[in-house]
């Protein structure tokens, strides 16, 4: 190796020290990409973009899980599911950016079929390429060492584990015992085991599953959201059309916007309060670049 | 060999009862379009114990009525060319050692089992379906079989997981294929499973005794035809068999001790016209007063032993109210638990067809009149609120076939805390699971917020559920989710007014937070 080699390869590899990276995140605020609009798969795609696009989390050849809310029974009016609209847009910028497969489902609480059907997410998705829309198989759950504050272990979905990136699209509604149910909770969807447990100290528990599990990127269908009795509603007086998409690489940030928009404070929200706590993320949004498109 | 037009036929029917029971299932549309409920709406038997329990006709059962005309014209072609239990035996017979009937299986038997079905009809009871040929084949696919094919096949299917990991996904599309089409979506396991088998076994097992030995001596539907029969003008002429050739005799599905079968026993399958080899034998209209073996109706004694007897049964069974006991929960729209057994032939479709696996066979729950009867069982599976399949498949409409709108508000009992397993009540920890899942937007369960103390001395605010009467459907859903193990501290009791919940009303101005405070009912 030419000394003059062996220079240029040691400037670029400062770059990558430690230090210098962590001095870039000192100086970047997590950011939250917003977007509004009537096209709401336009302006899901808008979000990511602000973000920085979906091909900073998706590398040609990846395996990518979709995790929509899609767990009641309910009809897209009825705000109780993810948009189907915002799924689709998201499944497709994941394929543009090179997803080898793009997987989507969730846990439900109603009857998987009815869920998938009547959630407009099954149809939404039919038809494309590379994209599996399958249900819960129990055997695919896995025991998963959290070393948490309420849990200690927890069997999480293995296509999650096994996947290159998670991307975490829930709706932002109403949620009877937390306030409201967003991206952290939405995790819930890929959690084995009986889930009606945890709701003993649902804040802790769910932030010591995203600690460990990390959603990439959160995309939060605010296209119309649920303000009371949730998280199934059905009532069609209580859902709020908000036009909204909020996208972030930062779980807590976009949880924390989102709540702004039912008029509450992210301190409200035990399950936010709990996460920024544990270190997850940012709910202190001065502390956050939001970018509105 | 050819097969004969009549053999096509039973093959069709088989293959279409079985396609039918397959399609019985939830397959992503709220309709069903065709379901196995088809064949009980022609079924005879279950028309003639309807018209008596329920003291009034429906619809549903014309087709009952014409294959009744039909059989009355030409004959118990039903068993000979439609009956899928026929079928099954005619199949299985070359495979079984034949022996001699006992004597007491032959004879008045099946005038008795028959007279006493339809005698406890006029009290109210529907026992139709105990002994009914399709309900007998139906029970034993919808609890035995089915389930355990679906069983076999998940258990395989789990297997090759941990063998092959998730490489098992290549597999995955035929796996679907079947999932998809033949297997039950959910392998839940029934009780009266093995009885239900043994059933069907005992009748395959009958062959031993002759031919088609269950639809001779026993068969109650078969029995009815078979009196229906005795009108028939369509007889075969030679009426026995020729004295220089009796090739037939090798033929006939029924023929007893040598003899050729009265026109009550032939089952019009015209395997002896095929058989014939001197084309003696013919099938056509006749003088059915020139053909009085016997009288048109069995014989007196036996008749009103049969019917005494059913009226003794269906009021001696019913030795408490059935309202006294309280988990009695009957599917949706059932509102009177008389009328329900007036109608009910207990085919097990509903149990097939529930979404959620929530309907099972009653064993003793419902009295020993209600055998077979279906009931909902929360803790094994809720009634999925926009779900109408039970109505749509019910043959008789003892379950009413409801819109989605009207389904819903329709009560199955109601729901009630126990403050001694609940736990905001009893572990002073917050829970409210059944509340986020109540299925009715305007919420049957509500919380209120209360500042308590927990088991150690510590303060604590918790929400503490409660029911409102008024407004839950009884679906069942709060006590399936209570993360209670065992007793659930929500259970849904049998109700005496059963009075649909009101509409809900959208009478709020605009979306807003609520908070507690607001709460009427607080």
């Amino acid at each position: 190796m030419e000394r003059r080699d062996f220079i240029r390869i040691m400037a670029i590899a400062s770059f990558f020290s430690p230090r210098m990276v962590g001095n870039l995140g000192a100086k970047e605020l997590p950011v939250v990409g917003v977007a509004t609009g009537t096209d709401y798969g336009k302006i899901t795609r808008n979000a990511i973009s602000a973000v920085g696009g979906m091909k900073r989390f998706v590398k040609p050849g990846d395996v990518v899980v979709v995790k929509p809310n899609m767990g009641w029974d309910r009809t897209p009016e009825q705000a109780a599911n993810t948009n189907p609209q915002v799924v689709r847009a998201v499944v497709e910028e994941a394929l543009a950016a090179g997803a080898r497969k793009v997987k989507v489902f969730d846990r439900t609480c109603n009857d998987e079929r009815r869920c998938y059907a009547n959630s407009g997410i099954e149809a939404a998705l039919k038809g494309l390429h590379n994209v599996e829309v399958r249900f819960i198989e129990n055997e695919r759950f896995k025991k998963v060492s959290l070393n948490g504050e309420a849990l200690k272990e927890w069997e999480l979905y293995g296509e999650v584990l096994s996947a290159n990136v998670f991307i975490n699209v829930p709706v932002a509604k109403h949620h009877k015992l937390t306030g409201l149910t967003m991206g952290l909770k939405n995790i819930m969807g890929v959690m084995g085991g009986d889930r009606g447990k945890l709701h003993k100290q649902i804040g802790p528990a769910l932030a010591d599953v995203n600690a460990v599990l990390k959603s990439h990127l959160t995309v939060i269908d605010a296209t119309r959201i649920l303000t009371d009795h949730g998280p199934q509603g059905g009532d069609p007086a209580d859902v709020k059309i908000m036009n909204t998409v909020i996208a972030s690489t930062d779980i807590v940030a976009a949880d924390a916007y989102a709540t702004t928009l039912f008029g509450l404070k992210p301190a409200d929200i035990p399950v936010t309060v709990a996460a920024a706590k544990r270190g997850i993320g940012e709910m202190d949004l001065k502390k956050v670049r939001v970018i509105k498109v | 060999m050819k097969r004969s037009p009549a053999r096509i036929s039973q093959l069709l029917f088989l293959l279409l009862f079985l396609g039918l029971f397959v399609t019985t299932e939830y397959r992503g549309k709220d309709e069903i379009f065709a379901a196995v409920n088809s064949f009980f709406r022609a079924d005879p038997l279950v028309l003639a114990t309807y018209l008596l329990a329920a003291k009034s006709f429906t619809l549903l059962l014309l087709p009952a009525l014409l294959v009744l005309v039909l059989t009355l014209i030409f004959g118990r072609f039903f068993c000979g060319w439609i009956c899928p239990l026929g079928t099954i035996l005619d199949l299985a017979t070359g495979r079984i050692v034949k022996g001699k009937a006992p004597p007491w299986l032959v004879g008045k038997l099946k005038y008795l089992i028959l007279a006493t079905l339809i005698g406890s009809a006029p009290a109210g009871l529907n026992l139709a379906g105990i002994f009914d040929p399709l309900a007998l084949l139906l029970r034993a696919l919808t609890f035995f079989v089915h389930p355990l094919v679906g069983d076999a096949a998940r258990t395989g299917w789990v297997g090759l997981y941990r063998v092959m990991g998730d490489s098992r996904d290549y597999l995955a599309p035929g796996y679907a294929l079947l999932h998809d089409y033949l297997l039950p979506f959910r392998e839940s396991s029934y009780p009266l499973a093995v009885t239900s088998a043994l059933l069907l076994l005992t009748v395959i097992f009958m062959e031993r005794y002759g031919k088609r030995a269950w639809c001779r001596y026993l068969c109650p539907l078969g029995t009815l035809l078979g009196l229906a029969s005795r009108f028939s003008p369509v007889r075969r002429s030679p009426g026995r068999l020729c004295g220089d050739c009796g090739e037939c005799g090798n033929v006939c599905p029924t023929l007893e001790n040598g003899k050729m079968p009265e026109s009550e026993e032939c089952l019009r399958c015209f395997a002896c016209q095929r058989g014939c080899g001197r084309s003696r034998v013919r099938f056509w209209f006749t003088n059915p007063l020139r053909f009085r073996e016997f009288p048109f109706l069995p014989a007196r004694r036996v008749l009103l032993g049969g019917i005494a007897g059913g009226l003794l049964f269906a009021r001696g069974l019913r030795w408490k109210s059935a309202e006294a006991r309280e988990r009695l929960l009957r599917p949706p729209g059932v509102r009177d638990e008389a009328d329900f057994l007036a109608k009910c032939v207990r085919c097990g479709e509903c149990m097939k067809v529930c979404l959620r696996s929530a309907l099972y066979p009653a064993l003793f729950q419902a009295g020993i009149e209600g055998l077979y009867t279906p009931l909902l069982v929360p803790r094994l599976g809720y009634c999925e609120y926009h779900c109408t399949l039970c109505g749509q498949v019910c043959p008789t409409g003892a379950i009413p076939n409801l819109l989605k709108g009207e389904k819903e508000r329709e009560v199955v009992g109601k729901a009630v805390f126990d403050k001694n397993h609940c736990l905001p009540y009893a572990r002073k920890s917050n829970c409210i699971v059944c509340e986020e899942h109540c299925p009715v937007p305007q919420k049957a369960i509500r919380s209120r917020v209360v500042e308590s103390m927990d088991l150690s001395g510590k303060k604590v605010s918790l929400m503490e559920p409660y029911v409102v009467e008024e407004l839950c459907n009884g679906c069942g859903i709060c006590e399936h989710v209570c993360p209670l193990e065992g007793k659930s501290g929500i259970e849904v009791f049998g109700v005496k007014d059963k009075s649909p919940i009101a509409v809900a009303v959208a009478a709020k101005p605009a979306a807003k937070v609520k908070s507690v405070d607001d709460d009427p009912y607080r």
